[in-house]
């Protein structure tokens, strides 16, 4: 069973991305992004991981004791530093598009899109440029 | 030169943490002060600071010319031939590219001068972390460092992006931050599997590792996540979706950085650890050439292409950096010491021409209330200085044969020819037409007010925008001309004979840059002042003639539009298709 | 890939076998955050103020930048009053959870914890007040430009020490202290003055955020905020 911390972290990695890749809130779609998130805790932590180690930590035990690989600890501490960034930003975005546009659903906010297909701006503006001529 | 004056007093060992450090500081230092800062002092520390990281930049990289200056944090150094802490390896090239990014930062802050003048200096301190982040980017040789200084650039760039915060601008940060959020993740996951087989994160130790390890899925899996990762943040086709949404909607100063030093660094990181630390896999190298040749290809004509069918200004040049991004992919695909050292010179050209396009933009949006092409028609006469930038802008981005950017495109094509990949010299030739007929079509419509019949341009997305118009013109002209002045006036003779050193430092090994046939850029420049004639004199054409020509263009337009959907799931649908081509190539090789 | 739990990298076990007697700290993971692995913390807490900053412009430009120190008060919004057990069951945890945060955040080189958990500890200790004492008790403590400042400071300390060690002639962010003994409080030298920074900076950054985010909630337009919590 050797290889299923690395087929979790792939799965959880997998999940996380169809999540993101249907979802229709923005809330839901944050969530599915610390899904994916967790897969690199997964795999990190998976890969440092050594059976009967106890942790980088030599207070109760002496130095010297085996130990699981504390840079992989160090690197998700990392991590999850950047999730918190990221999931703060992220909220706060969908914060202000929420009191801007009332929605919380992708689909109905593409950026410059609102009212694409058309030749609106050009068209209500080309006369007055015309007239400068 | 006396002594005092060429810095010889200032011992190279203690120089390459410097330009780091000293941004951080200040960015630090201005946040706990920024309440008693009276008025200007933000912009005034912040220009100084990013003139300061560049002069100490250079200075780095001309002590670099003979060998890398190597420096280890705290004092850890290598033990027993294993790197215990994290080290910068500074080569020449880096230096002067970490130069570069400082010269565009000191111009953008003037650029800005005021503009940002009631945020308490949170806007020069995001930009001088963004700084900072770069730096360490390009001077580090530690895999993870590189990946938290990929962080810190991602996280600085998604609060700049949606400063606006208007619909746009939020709509297009979410859906920068998301897909560059998974591009840390893929990025992260690679750095893990790598550990895994090599069990270091030094660069040199990597490869050793790598090279050793032979055919190897663990190391194929790495790159493959790695090289997606800082695709998506080079906007290669299939992940340069987000760049469009996001470049478009940024404050133009903030453009400026984006579309001429951020993309181009994911290039930059994805061409250091091909050539450094995956060149020992041949089942890497021979991926790496079909992937990067045939994306890089792909992304210069749908960038080109794309751009040709804007109307927003800053959209279309946002594309036009696609385009761009895809012909430098292209120097790394032909895994020579000519196309590495072409994609450098490239990338440094690009970005001061790219940046003063950026400019003018933002000028129009101060000046003249408007970012959209149709709209602006003619508004741009009283401007002629802007018009004079951006037209020249337009034929340096096409290939006229003038300065740094033109003598990178020369190696990048001598260097694909030579690798034999004409196909991919003539998707450099087209997709640099393009960008460029994109651009000049823009400025001959408002600065000079001709093309009045809009072609399918005028069924683009758009959106009316403005930026506070408190600034002289004179001001933001200056950097704007300084940029396209320093692609111009740098010495030919003199670059070459820097790029024939510093790209060997750069990639490790030995070789030679040999220049492509001088017409090359000449076809180009042809291309691009047809296609702007066209569609500016289109209404003097007789209707049998533009009629098929619009018809037929017509359809694979709107549905390259449509695939630019704006829609965060497609983008990741994108994502994953990318990878996963890129893992069956690397399987298959 | 290496099997599951065999065996761990060589740069892990290298770092295990020498950070003990080098470093005369017990806590490898702070040995590597720290010490042999500063530069990537110090991106680290970076990348926080980044976030943390560019949250505050991307709030703030709503609703203008002048901040006020005083509690807004909607108008329609009734003032619950608060149940005595609440109030008591908060002055009492506060300063307890305090407390915590800064033993977490002291013993960073002898046992799990460091400046990050710490702060985030102490930060929370502050919406303890808020839940006490009320919004505007909360708001009369918590000062947004005192937290700037902790935040900026924070980080300019540990910047700082990674350039003062280069001033007498050591690498950035070479541990030049006296490094104390082993598996003592005092252990670690430069590590303890670099997490006292990253405690400052997190604490002051995480209370800004809560800050931020809950005088989002107070904003006059807002009938129907979705989401104003944000812990």
């Amino acid at each position: 069973m050797s290889w299923l911390p690395y087929a979790v972290a792939a799965w959880l990695f997998g999940i996380g991305l169809f999540g993101i890749s249907t979802s229709r809130n923005y809330i839901h779609l944050i969530g599915c992004l610390s899904v994916c998130q967790s897969a690199t805790y997964v795999l990190l932590l998976g890969i440092g991981y050594r059976w009967d180690a106890i942790a980088p930590i030599f207070y109760d035990h002496p130095p010297g004791t085996p130990a699981v690989d504390p840079v992989m600890q160090a690197l998700v501490l990392t991590d999850i530093v950047v999730g918190a960034t990221l999931t703060a930003l992220l909220l706060v975005l969908t914060l202000q598009v929420y009191k801007r546009s009332g929605t919380l659903d992708p689909e109905r906010l593409r950026p410059m899109r609102k009212n694409a297909g058309g030749g609106r701006v050009g068209a209500q503006q080309e006369p007055g440029a015309e007239a400068q001529l | 030169m006396p002594d005092w004056f060429s810095l010889g007093w200032i011992p190279s060992a203690v120089l390459p943490p410097l330009p780091v450090a000293l941004p951080l500081a200040m960015c630090a230092a201005l946040l706990a002060t920024a309440h008693l800062l009276p008025g200007r002092w933000p912009d005034i520390l912040a220009s100084l600071t990013a003139l300061a990281v560049a002069a100490l930049c250079g200075l780095i990289a001309v002590r670099a010319a003979d060998a890398p200056l190597v420096y280890w944090f705290g004092g850890w150094t290598p033990r027993a031939g294993m790197a215990l802490g994290i080290g910068f390896s500074v080569d020449a090239a880096s230096g002067w590219v970490a130069a570069f990014i400082g010269t565009l930062y000191a111009a953008s802050f003037v650029f800005a001068w005021g503009f940002f003048e009631e945020t308490h200096g949170h806007f020069q301190i995001l930009m001088l972390l963004f700084l900072a982040a770069m730096v360490g980017f390009v001077f580090t040789r530690d895999l993870f460092n590189l990946f938290v200084w990929f962080e810190v650039m991602s996280v600085a760039a998604f609060a700049l992006t949606a400063y606006h915060l208007d619909e746009s601008a939020l709509a297009g940060a979410l859906n920068f931050t998301v897909t560059n959020s998974l591009a840390g993740f893929l990025m992260l996951g690679g750095i893990g599997l790598i550990y895994a087989r090599a069990g270091t994160l030094d660069f040199e130790e990597l490869a050793r590792a790598v090279a050793h390890a032979g055919r190897d899925p663990v190391t194929a899996g790495a790159f493959c996540l790695i090289a997606t990762a800082l695709m998506i943040k080079a906007a290669v086709v299939p992940f340069q979706f987000w760049l469009a949404d996001a470049h478009a909607v940024a404050p133009s100063p903030v453009s400026v950085i984006f579309s001429g030093a951020m993309v181009s660094l994911g290039l930059f990181g994805l061409a250091k650890l091909t050539a450094v630390v995956f060149t020992g896999s041949d089942q890497v190298r021979g991926a790496v050439s079909l992937f990067m040749i045939g994306a890089g290809s792909a992304t210069a004509l749908v960038g080109g292409l794309m751009a040709v069918l804007q109307r927003h200004l800053k959209r279309l040049l946002a594309f036009s950096t696609i385009s761009h991004a895809g012909i430098m992919l292209l120097g790394i695909g032909a895994l020579s010491q000519g196309g590495t050292g072409g994609l450098l010179l490239y990338l440094v050209g690009h970005g001061l021409v790219k940046g003063a396009l950026f400019m003018v933009a933002g000028i129009l949006l101060a000046t003249r209330a408007g970012i959209d092409e149709i709209a602006l028609r003619g508004l741009g006469r009283g401007i002629g200085p802007a018009g004079i930038a951006m037209a020249l802008g337009g034929l340096l981005l096409c290939g006229l044969p003038l300065g740094l950017l033109d003598q990178g495109t020369r190696v990048l094509q001598g260097a694909l020819l030579d690798g034999g990949h004409p196909f991919a010299v003539a998707a450099t030739v087209v997709g640099a037409g393009l960008t460029g007929a994109a651009v000049l079509r823009a400025a001959g419509r408002i600065f000079l007010g001709l093309g009045q019949d809009p072609g399918d341009e005028a069924q683009a997305p758009s959106e009316a925008e403005r930026e506070k118009a408190n600034r002289p013109l004179w001001l933001m002209l200056a950097p704007c001309l300084i940029l396209l002045v320093l692609n111009i006036a740098t010495p030919e003779a003199g670059v070459a004979r820097l790029a024939t050193k510093a790209a060997p430092a750069f990639m490790h090994q030995g070789g030679s840059l040999g220049a492509g046939p001088s017409w090359l850029p000449w076809l180009s420049l042809t291309l691009a002042l047809v296609l702007a004639a066209y569609a500016l004199g289109r209404h003097r054409l007789p209707r049998w003639l533009s009629r098929p020509i619009r018809v037929t263009q017509s359809g694979p337009t709107r549905l390259l539009e449509q695939v630019h959907s704006g829609l965060i799931g497609d983008y990741v649908t994108w994502i994953t298709v990318g990878s996963a081509i890129l893992a069956g190539l690397l399987a298959a090789s | 890939m290496p099997d599951f739990g065999a065996d761990i990298a060589a740069y892990g076990a290298r770092i295990n076998a020498i950070a003990p007697a080098e470093r005369h700290v017990a806590n490898m993971v702070s040995a590597i955050n720290f010490d042999i692995r500063g530069l990537d913390t110090l991106g680290e807490e970076f990348m926080l103020l980044a976030a943390i900053t560019g949250t505050v412009v991307l709030l703030r430009g709503s609703r203008g930048e002048a901040i006020t120190d005083r509690a807004a008060r909607l108008p329609g919004r009734p003032v619950l009053p608060r149940a005595e057990v609440v109030v008591l069951a908060c002055r009492i945890a506060g300063p307890i959870t305090a407390l915590f945060g800064l033993y977490v955040v002291l013993h960073a080189t002898v046992t799990p914890g460091g400046g990050f958990q710490g702060g985030v500890i102490l930060a929370s200790a502050t919406l303890l007040i808020y839940l006490g004492e009320g919004y505007s008790g909360w708001r009369d403590s918590v000062r947004s430009r005192w937290l700037d400042a902790m935040e900026g400071g924070g980080a300019l300390l540990f910047v700082l020490c990674g350039l003062a060690p280069m001033l007498v002639g050591g690498a950035f962010m070479e541990n030049v202290l006296p490094l104390g003994t082993f598996r003592d409080l005092f252990s670690g030298g430069l590590m303890l003055v670099e997490n006292l920074g990253v405690a400052a900076a997190v604490t002051g950054g995480f209370t800004q955020l809560f800050l931020e985010f809950m005088e989002e909630t107070r904003e006059p337009d807002q009938s129907d905020d979705p989401k104003g919590e944000d812990a």
